[in-house]
């Protein structure tokens, strides 16, 4: 009996010590596997009864002055400007609207699975900037990072709940294709080459999202009826909540308002 | 008589059929109950077998579909689908060639070779018999009839009917020797077959092994095969006693008669298995792959009684008459300290690990002897001790000799003089290795000298430190004063507190003080943020609290402190008033030293005592490390920290601490108290421990362990046992007093409250718990030599200096600055101090001794980090001794599984081609190496965030250099060194960007050539490479340009 359970137990280990035993993978990383996600058949928000919630993010109060970004120690990057660019921390636009928001659906929604989008979200390097500053992701949804620049960059995002990780690219290299499978608002991503550069990447686990643009305004699109909480967050000025009710077909305009 | 009565005989009459009857009836209910209890009363594990078999099964049944699935879906996939085609396709490619090997083998070899060797066999056996014949006999007649009978058999001819492939036979006809040269033939013929067959089969076999290693990787637990063998398994599972039988030690332990899950290879959970938690399975496989079973048995570990099956209870051992009952939860890592006792850091034991932390710095050992724990004071006693006896053997070999020369002179004759002369030589020698060693542990008493630290604060400062109203305030509760302090209350009344106030004021020494302007606390608060600081102290009060619990809290630090002394205090920790020389027994004053003429200079190289020579000690008893900070930085802490107070408060003064009369009584409370065991009191140095040993308390008898009046309700409430025993004096130290007279209030318990949380006495009592006299056989310790010895030497110097406040060196640990909430900022997270796991493998030992020695690594540009400038967080000098500096490297290299000594592997020399590409590359917009990295130029490095490639060649060992340029992020999770430098080409690695064109045709590894490169790096190579240009040195220039202009 005992020397069977040994058996067993031996050849159980054999199987997960082989289990175990690293194999290379070359060029896939596991962040980078949404597609093979099952696609389950999610309940889709019939469009005949679909709401939108839309606004502004409105900023009062003196605008801050951004102070220029000396770039001089990497001349591949301050080539590429002729005058010194400005820190795009805080970006007011001329209409007195806040740039660079992210407004999400933070509660309301019901308990269920939203199909990840395949189309992926990209975020380049150009000017030794990353473009745009803010995005917004849905969980396992491909983000597409380019190398627009003659230099070397590389992406560090530092997430809390993700995984974290930091990866080299060099000038002309391949697009990367990575993705977060945790909503997490918001991942700080910098280059420690170019410690200058910074972008976040807002990580939600549906499609209800939006960032401000150069108008200020956000929409939140194919949202079914009920009741939400919906947050916007901003680098510097934090984040602030509204409740907004939608019912079909509503279209319904809630606004921000941050105090410089 | 009447006749009536003569019919009554009564052994004819009187009958016993009824207490017959009733005696049967008897019997028969007690076999009924006899067998009653044989089947199922005192059978409990066998329902218990019952339902695990039955859960089992249904567990199983569940899981082995969708295992089934999974594998089948895996199975599908075409990566898989490929794999399994081409281990096809190859098995066809030589599938004829097999088969014709096979067919020639099994129809034709084997068979004929059968037949042969049989008939061979018979006349061998026969030669074999005649020749055993021939060696016995005695005549030479004989031998020679016997030779001629071997011949003949030899020549005898066999007719052997040999199968043939086609099932005919044919018919041949043999002699030996001809049978043994075919059966040869045959022979070999087959092995070579087989071997070819391998050989064909090889490219098959290997795409087989990775087609099921493809299906194994994707398997998170056991694959669907071993599901279904556990399930058949499960059909002729036996209800029996189930023991693990250890005879060594006679040890019998049934336990798994009832938890029949713990060895299954899946894992089983409460929830899984019906809620019935007996059945899970052990909830760390990799501690029973280290202590089998079947070696260890499970009580040594666990307690409880292993015998009994009876109850539960009984089995559990929570009955009056075992002595050993199982763990609680709660302490059950109680069952590691006993056969790792001495270790202070055992790996996945967390709550033992910090009930010996507790023990450790909250000074338990200052009361209570506990063997190992004092280490440096046992050291220092043995070492003392060793040194007498040699010096004892020396003198006694120096006697002999001159005995042995002088009898060599009067000798007999020349050989005998000669051999006594040589008798004396060897002496001489002997000697010579006496002295090497009395040497060795001269250095070692002087290092051990430094290295003994005192749990709280020298008290013999107080005058110069405090301000002295303070004093009895904190005497009287130092918890009220500072919640989680390491000072714990005693039960002091007021004239006690005010006696033992004066006393320690009274005695405390006095000494010049600089006067220190202030500083600027804003800077300092960011320094103490910053510097380190909180990777040992805190500050903050609840719930606002942030930083190491090594420490004291900060936060009411302007309250009781001089600020000058502050100042001196953070600038140089270590630095004290006056030394003390262990032979007078007494601080010296500077009176001493100009007795000698000899200025009052004392350190470490002036560590002699004027008087008689004795090594003194020099530094405060302190662990704290030295921040290298300027007298400025200090200043700026200091004034930051004065400002740490609450507003309003006042201190009664205390005009009573300078009066004589009360110095007496003070000094009797203090010795009573055993207040030196914790702190350097002057005239108290040498003061015995006043508690008890606690070295086997976990095995003391229990009746000898005092619950005093509680006796009655320990036992009727069922904690009259150790653990109810430590858990309540833990928590209350009086308890045991409670309900007693005792007018004298000296006889009262007097072991103050540490004021510990239920988590904390958890720890402490799983500490004490396994703190027991063994019984267990010497094979069952954990008394490791070599390497693991230095690991678990090293871990006492890591606790000691609390180097896991600012390092990570376990996997899993977490720092304090891994808690700090400016440290989650991005910018401020590669601020952390560096990671220590596989600090072996990734620097020299010679490097690192002297690192550690001197973290600046420079005699005197010491404000900064030696080798990471730019981290704010300063490496500490913590003034390590040599011994401890020899351990430390040790511990590091052990860790990593390095050999030791260290042998720097020899890099094949840098072409100057090599050179030329290695320094383009390095200088290219493709590579970001001079961005991060220091280069040793002030501007430039002012924005470097990454060491410097001088420090590469002495600091690094090259394979690890390599493993790190590969993948940091495997080295260093988190880390501001980007992965996917490198990308693998056939067997090389190659850079991942752009190259420069005097790459062009080099075929060897780019990884390597890097490595060589950081190997051979020079000065002037690195003015080579500003020479060169490249972005990031360009870029300097250019900084440096704007600078100057």
């Amino acid at each position: 009996m005992r020397t069977k359970l040994s058996i067993v137990l031996a050849a159980g280990t054999a199987i997960l010590l082989t289990g175990c035993a690293k194999k290379e993978e070359p060029a896939r990383t596991e962040e980078a596997a949404p597609a093979a996600a099952p696609t389950a058949a999610a309940p889709v928000v019939d469009p005949a009864t679909a709401a939108t919630i839309t606004g502004k993010v409105l900023f009062t109060g003196t605008k801050p002055v951004m102070r220029p970004i000396s770039m001089d120690a990497v001349p591949a990057c301050s080539r590429q400007h002729p005058t010194p660019p400005r820190s795009e921390e805080v970006v007011v636009n001329d209409n007195g609207t806040l740039r660079n928001v992210f407004v999400w659906v933070k509660a309301g929604l019901p308990d269920t699975q939203w199909p990840t989008p395949s189309e992926p979200v990209t975020l380049d390097q150009h000017t030794c900037i990353y473009k745009p500053r803010v995005i917004g992701v849905m969980t396992n949804q491909p983000i597409r990072i380019l190398n627009s620049d003659p230099t070397n960059h590389n992406i560090h995002p530092l997430p809390k709940i993700n995984r974290e990780w930091n990866e080299s690219q060099p000038p002309g290299g391949e697009p990367k294709i990575k993705s977060f499978a945790r909503q997490e608002i918001m991942i700080p991503v910098k280059c420690n080459v170019h410690p200058w550069m910074r972008a976040y990447i807002g990580v939600v686990s549906h499609p209800f999202f939006s960032v401000t643009g150069a108008d200020g305004t956000f929409t939140i699109k194919g949202l079914p009826p009920g009741e939400y909480t919906i947050e916007a967050w901003h680098e510097r000025y934090g984040t602030q909540e509204l409740k907004v009710a939608v019912g079909p077909k509503e279209t319904k305009t809630a606004d921000f308002t941050y105090k410089g | 008589m009447k006749p009536e009565d003569l019919d009554k005989d009564p052994i004819v009459d009187s009958s016993l059929s009824r207490p017959l009857l009733i005696s049967s009836a008897l019997l028969v209910l007690s076999l009924a109950w006899a067998l009653y209890d044989e089947i199922y009363a005192m059978r409990p594990w066998k329902s218990y077998q019952k339902r695990f078999r039955e859960t089992y099964a249904t567990f199983l049944n569940n899981l082995i579909p969708n295992q089934a699935e999974m594998e089948r879906r895996i199975k599908a996939s075409p990566e898989y689908q490929a794999l399994d085609r081409a281990m096809r396709e190859a098995e066809q490619r030589v599938l004829a060639d097999v088969r014709r090997i096979d067919e020639e083998i099994n129809r034709k070899l084997t068979p004929q070779i059968m037949v042969l060797n049989e008939k061979f066999q018979e006349l061998r056996m026969e030669i074999g018999a005649l020749t055993y014949e021939l060696e016995v006999a005695s005549s030479e007649p004989e031998k020679q009839r016997l030779r001629e009978r071997i011949a003949r058999v030899k020549q005898r001819e066999v007719t052997v009917a040999l199968p043939e492939p086609d099932g005919s036979t044919r018919k041949v006809r043999y002699t030996f020797e001809q049978m043994d040269r075919d059966l040869r033939q045959w022979k070999d013929r087959k092995a070579a077959l087989l071997q070819r067959r391998v050989e064909l089969m090889a490219p098959a076999e290997e795409l087989r092994r990775k087609r099921d290693q493809y299906l194994a990787d994707r398997i998170p637990e056991v694959s669907s095969t071993v599901l279904a063998g556990l399930r058949r398994k499960l059909e002729n599972f036996p209800i029996e006693i189930r023991q693990i039988h250890v005879r060594d030690v006679d040890l019998v332990d049934r336990c798994e008669s009832c938890h029949l899950g713990i060895r299954e290879p899946v894992v089983l959970t409460k929830a899984a298995m019906g809620g019935e938690a007996a059945f899970t399975s052990h909830p760390n496989r990799e501690l029973l792959r280290i202590h089998d079973p079947e070696r260890f048995g499970c009580t040594p570990c666990h307690n409880g009684n292993g015998i009994a099956l009876t109850s539960v209870t009984k089995a559990h051992g929570y009955y009056k008459h075992w002595l050993w009952p199982l763990y609680k939860r709660e302490n059950f890592e109680a069952g590691c300290q006993q056969c790792h006792a001495g270790e202070i850091i055992t790996e996945m034991a967390d709550t033992l690990n910090q009930g010996r932390e507790l023990f450790r710095l909250r000074g338990c050992y200052g009361c209570h002897r506990y063997e190992g724990f004092d280490r440096d004071t046992e050291e220092l006693a043995a070492v003392r001790q060793e040194i007498r006896q040699l010096e004892q053997q020396r003198a006694e070999f120096e006697r002999q000799i001159q005995f042995t020369i002088e009898k060599g002179d009067r000798a007999q004759d020349n050989a005998e003089a000669q051999r006594l002369y040589q008798h004396a030589d060897n002496l001489k020698l002997r000697i010579s290795s006496i002295n090497a060693r009395i040497e060795q542990l001269d250095i070692r008493s002087r290092n051990l000298l430094r290295e003994v630290k005192k749990i709280g604060p020298s008290l013999k400062e107080v005058r110069m430190k405090l301000r002295p109203e303070w004093l009895p305030v904190w005497i009287k509760d130092p918890h009220q004063y500072r919640p989680g302090t390491k000072m714990p209350t005693f039960r002091l009344d007021d004239e006690e507190v005010r006696a033992i106030a004066a006393f320690i004021w009274q005695s405390g020494v006095t000494g010049q003080l600089e006067k220190q302007p202030l500083g600027d606390p804003v800077r300092g608060k960011e320094s103490f943020e910053t510097r380190g600081c909180l990777g040992c102290h805190s500050i903050g009060e609840g719930a606002e609290q942030i930083g190491g619990t090594f420490a004291a809290n900060l936060s009411r630090v302007g309250e009781k402190v001089n600020y000058d002394y502050l100042v001196r205090w953070i600038h140089d920790p270590r630095k004290r008033t006056l030394p003390y020389c262990p032979l007078e027994r007494r601080d010296l004053t500077e009176e001493d030293y100009r007795k000698k003429g000899l200025p009052f200079v004392f350190d470490f190289e002036n560590s002699r005592c004027p008087n008689d020579g004795h090594e003194l000690v020099v530094q405060q008893m302190t662990p704290m490390p030295s921040l290298r900070l300027t007298l400025e930085e200090s200043r700026d802490i200091a004034s930051y920290l004065m400002t740490r107070r609450r507003e309003g408060l006042t201190y009664a003064p205390a005009p009573y601490l300078e009066d004589p009369k009360l110095k007496a009584r003070g000094e009797f409370l203090v010795r009573f108290y055993g207040c030196a065991g914790c702190h350097e009191i002057k005239g108290l140095e040498e003061e015995q421990r006043v508690g008890t040993e606690l070295t086997h308390e976990g095995s003391k008898p229990i009746d000898r362990l005092d619950f005093a009046l509680l006796t009655q309700k320990a036992k009727k409430e069922g904690w009259y046992n150790h653990k109810g025993f430590f858990e309540r004096k833990l928590k209350d130290p009086a308890i045991f007093d409670l309900g007693k007279e005792k007018p004298d209030k000296l006889e009262r318990l007097k072991m103050p409250n540490f004021h510990l949380t239920k988590q904390e006495i958890d720890a402490l009592t799983t500490f004490l718990l396994g703190s027991v006299e063994s019984t267990l056989p010497p094979r069952y310790f954990y008394n490791p030599t070599g390497a693991k010895r230095d690991i678990v030497e090293g871990w006492w110097i890591v606790r000691k200096y609390n180097c896991m406040g600012c390092h990570q060196m376990m996997v899993g640990q977490k720092t304090v600055f891994d808690t700090l909430p400016r440290y989650q900022e991005p910018d401020w997270k590669e601020q952390k101090p560096p990671s220590l796991i596989g600090e072996g493998a990734r620097v020299n030992p010679e490097w690192l001794m002297k690192f550690l020695a001197n973290p600046a690594m420079s005699a005197t540009d010491t404000n900064r980090n030696g080798v990471r400038p730019y981290l704010r967080a300063r490496m500490p000098t913590f003034y390590f001794s040599d011994g401890e500096i020899q351990k430390l490297v040790r511990f590091f290299e052990a860790l990593s599984s390095q050999a030791q000594p260290y042998i720097p592997p020899r890099l094949e020399t840098l072409t100057e081609r090599e050179r030329l590409m290695a320094r383009q590359l390095f200088t290219s917009e493709g590579a970001p190496c001079l961005s991060c990295h220091a280069t040793g130029d002030p501007a430039h490095d002012r924005r470097a965030t990454a060491p410097n490639f001088l420090l590469a060649k002495e600091r690094l060992k090259p394979g690890w250099t390599r493993r790190w340029l590969l993948d940091p992020a495997m080295i260093m999770p988190g880390t501001a060194m980007p992965s996917g430098l490198f990308t693998r080409q056939g067997d090389r690695w190659i850079f991942a960007g752009p190259l420069p064109p005097s790459f062009q045709g080099y075929e060897k590894d780019h990884a390597d050539l890097l490595v060589r490169y950081m190997f051979q790096f020079t000065p002037d190579e690195l003015s080579r490479l500003r020479a060169a240009g490249g972005s990031a040195v360009r870029g300097n220039a250019i900084a440096m340009n704007q600078r100057t202009r």
